[in-house]
């Protein structure tokens, strides 16, 4: 019954919250495993509280939704509220550290606190890459699932994106490396 | 031809369409379905598109979207409309002209939260509405799929349903498979021994295997034949009590005669179970997941899923019933399936039927496996 | 009977007492009052579909209210729908069938009130369709209800102490947001005029040249309270109306 991993990603509006379990899931897909995507979003584009769902598994996934998770990443305070529902024994936790400045409640989960949107912004020099930084720690996190398979799947999903802008490739890349090795 | 491929419930959809030759899409947009439309409004405008003669066109609002409908299919085009939630609402005005006229409109109806605006997502809060919504007495073919899978085959049946039966005809789905993304196996039709119904008009058109005397109720109907040509004049507005009566009762006998063929179910998990429950939709998948889930406890339990909600498999249902010690209606919405369920099993079973409402909210296998686990 | 009508002279002076070929010879009489306005506007259509010869071609769509008498006048393929409805359903036959004449008939508050979403987009889509609209300044079916198009101070069913000072011109309206369509106002006094004025209305949707808007002043006896009295009825129609509605080619 809890043979799916299950995630939860929860942000605001305009965060790319939807994206990041999109890619997931469907990076999973391509490697030959069985997934599920489920959005959950409120009426407005930005300012609203997004939450995605992705199940990755061997089995064929029935349901998209779940009462506990193994993996919650929140982006936002806030959103980590709307998270805690969802935690379980075990379940591991990423934080956007740069907005998620209060963990007190959560200490015993033992936060991955990784900031996405420094690494992104001054270390990358291109903020957008922020999605990527967080999708290699979540990739760390999730079992059967590998680098090379992800980079695959990321060349199929941004084939023709990365055609107009090489250098897009090697950047999501590098900054999926990053997000990556902060998980220990 | 056929291929695998992770995608968007809604883009299921619109790709089913397609695969059924279906040639032009009214719509207008709204949470959870416009990806539909984005999807059509591709299709129509890329070269293919065009060599097709495919159709789009954005309504100024669901009734408009509705009525081109029913002007599409008047001239014999296999076409469709997607919506939800409060547009839904407004459609309603087309779907009861074409109940009177049977014209066999085919609508996606994606539910949303309601009442009014509500959630924009998720809910099983349409049914009564989709099933039964005009104003008085119609009659049209409700499917209601649970998976992303289900959203591909079923959209090219509702095609067919709708022309070989000529019903308005209905795929009711929500947000939850809509926007879901999900492993689809895609495939032409015809490669599956499935043959599309033609789409023969109704007006401008004077070849028919089926005379309109046929299908369209006597008084809604004045076919008149002047120099070997045949204009027909569909009527909308009657004038006697009488004249309703028998465009009533011919829709009524009409429907009834095909119900029978119509009508789709599903059972599911050991046959012996002494616990059945009710569920159609998404919420039938978390229904087989949790009696998956109790299996391995060792507890049993079974499902039955109406496929189409209207007609309703109501002696299907009522055999199902027969042995079960414990009943259960479950349902993203108070008292919709309940009141189907209970109006096909009334006088028929001496336990009560517990109705398990979680309106507008998605039910988990958690849930239903809690409510088989109380104790009788 | 019939051969008469088929070879009554079509020539525009001459055909007032002659009726089209496409119309239904058995529906006569026709369902509406003495006096009414609407079977004029009809019997130009007729001459209209008649002259250009595209009978078989047509898709006539009608609206509720006294619009829906039309539905046995002719011998066309035909549709009776409600609430301006009529628009779209005539927007979905054309874009589905383009080799169809699409022609909607409409009253003013099929058109302007309720529908008035419907004609608008239609107009600013340059949907290649023809509306007609019958402008007798009230709702007449349901028992003459103010409607858009009520003048300043008629006293109607639902104005009983007169309408105020705000209603639509039409014709106005749609010129602003379509600088290409067929817009014209006619009425139905001038019978050879507006005869033509549909026929090149009808000829705009056949040359694919877009939206087709003709409304045409129409008068109402009955719930104008001018039964039995033409002259008052003329008057009104006449002087009246065409104050606030000039008939124009716009």
């Amino acid at each position: 019954m809890s043979k799916h991993y299950k995630i939860v990603v929860c942000g605001e509006g305009g965060q790319g919250v939807l994206s990041i379990a999109k890619i997931i899931a469907t990076a999973a897909w391509l490697q030959g495993r069985k997934a599920i995507y489920l959005p959950n979003f409120t009426t407005e584009k930005r300012g609203g509280v997004s939450m995605a769902f992705a199940q990755i598994g061997d089995e064929p996934i029935r349901f998209p939704r779940f009462e506990k998770a193994d993996l919650c990443v929140a982006l936002s305070q806030r959103a980590l509220e709307r998270l805690l529902p969802f935690f379980k024994d075990g379940t591991v936790v990423i934080v956007n550290s740069m907005l998620v400045k209060d963990l007190s409640g959560i200490e015993q989960w033992k936060p991955y606190r990784v900031d996405a949107t420094t690494i992104a912004k001054e270390q990358l020099k291109k903020p957008r890459t922020f999605n990527m930084v967080i999708m290699g720690a979540m990739l760390k996190c999730i079992p059967g699932l590998s680098v090379e398979g992800f980079d695959g799947a990321l060349k199929k999903q941004f084939d023709s994106k990365y055609k107009k802008d090489p250098t897009l490739k090697d950047l999501n890349e590098k900054a999926f490396r990053i997000g990556y090795e902060l998980i220990s | 031809m056929s291929e695998k491929k992770f995608i968007m419930g809604n883009e299921a959809i619109g790709r089913a369409a397609r695969a059924a030759g279906a040639r032009a899409m009214f719509g207008y947009p709204i949470t959870p379905s416009s990806e539909i439309l984005h999807f059509w409004s591709g299709e129509a405008g890329s070269e293919q598109g065009k060599k097709d003669n495919l159709v789009f066109t954005q309504a100024e609002d669901e009734a408009a979207a509705g009525f081109m409908l029913i002007g599409s299919v008047l001239v014999g085009t296999r076409a469709f409309t997607a919506t939800g939630g409060p547009g839904h609402v407004i459609m309603q005005d087309a779907f009861a002209m074409a109940e009177a006229m049977r014209f066999p409109i085919v609508a996606i109806v994606m539910q949303r939260g309601g009442p009014s605006t509500s959630t924009v997502v998720y809910s099983q809060s349409e049914v009564t509405l989709a099933c039964f919504g005009g104003n008085g007495n119609g009659y049209r073919i409700v499917y209601s799929p649970a998976s992303i899978q289900e959203l591909y085959d079923y959209t090219i049946k509702v095609f067919n349903t709708a022309w070989k039966y000529r019903f308005p005809t209905m795929l009711l789905s929500d947000g939850y498979l809509g926007k879901m993304m999900d492993e689809v196996e895609l495939y032409d039709p015809a490669e599956r021994g499935i043959v599309m119904e033609p789409a023969e008009p109704y007006s401008q058109g004077q070849v028919r295997t089926r005379p309109l005397a046929a299908i369209v109720p006597s008084p809604e109907l004045d076919a008149r034949v002047v120099d070997g040509v045949e204009y027909a004049c569909f009527r909308n507005c009657l004038n006697f009590e009488e004249e309703a009566l028998a465009v009533n009762m011919e829709t009524k006998t009409a429907f009834d005669a095909v119900a029978p063929e119509i009508i789709e179910y599903e059972e599911y998990g050991d046959k012996d179970a002494s616990t059945l429950i009710i569920a159609h939709g998404i919420v039938s998948a978390s229904v087989k997941q949790a009696i998956d889930n109790l299996k391995e406890k060792g507890v049993f339990a079974r499902l039955f899923r109406p496929i189409t909600l209207n007609p309703f498999p109501a002696e299907q249902l009522r055999t199902s019933a027969k042995n079960a010690k414990r009943i259960f209606v479950a349902e993203s919405a108070v008292g919709q399936l309940g009141k189907l369920a209970a109006h096909a099993l009334c006088g028929t079973v001496s336990v009560p039927i517990v109705e398990y409402s979680r309106p507008s909210i998605g039910i988990l296998p958690k849930e239903i496996e809690a409510l088989v686990m109380q104790p009788a | 009977m019939a051969d008469i009508i088929h070879n009554a002279n079509p020539a525009a002076d001459s055909v007032a007492s002659a009726f089209p070929k496409c119309v239904r010879v058995e529906s006569k009489p026709h369902l509406y009052c003495p006096g009414c306005g609407h079977p004029e506007v009809l019997k130009a259509l007729g001459l209209a579909i008649d002259d250009l010869g595209i009978q078989r071609r047509v898709v006539f769509g009608i609206d509720i209210g006294c619009s829906l008498l039309a539905w046995n006048y002719f011998n066309l393929d035909t549709v009776e729908t409600h609430h301006g409805r009529t628009i779209p359903t005539m927007v979905g036959v054309k874009r589905s069938k383009p080799e169809s004449v699409a022609v909607a008939y409409v009253g003013d508050g099929g058109a302007y009130a309720i529908g008035a979403g419907s004609l608008l987009n239609a107009a600013v889509r340059n949907e290649n369709i023809l509306v007609i609209v019958v402008n007798n300044a009230l709702y007449a079916m349901t028992g003459g209800q103010e409607s858009p198009t009520t003048l300043p101070g008629m006293k109607v069913a639902t104005a009983p102490y007169g309408a105020d000072q705000y209603f639509i011109r039409a014709p106005e309206v749609i010129r602003s947001v379509n600088s290409t369509a067929f817009v014209a106002r006619g009425i139905t006094t001038v019978l050879p005029a507006l005869r033509a004025l549909l026929k090149s209305a009808l000829q705009h949707q056949m040359d694919g040249k877009g939206f087709a808007f003709v409304e045409v002043l129409a008068q109402c006896p009955l719930n104008w309270g001018t039964m039995g009295d033409p002259k008052a009825t003329i008057d009104f129609l006449e002087r009246e109306m065409t104050k606030e509605f000039p008939v124009k080619r716009y």
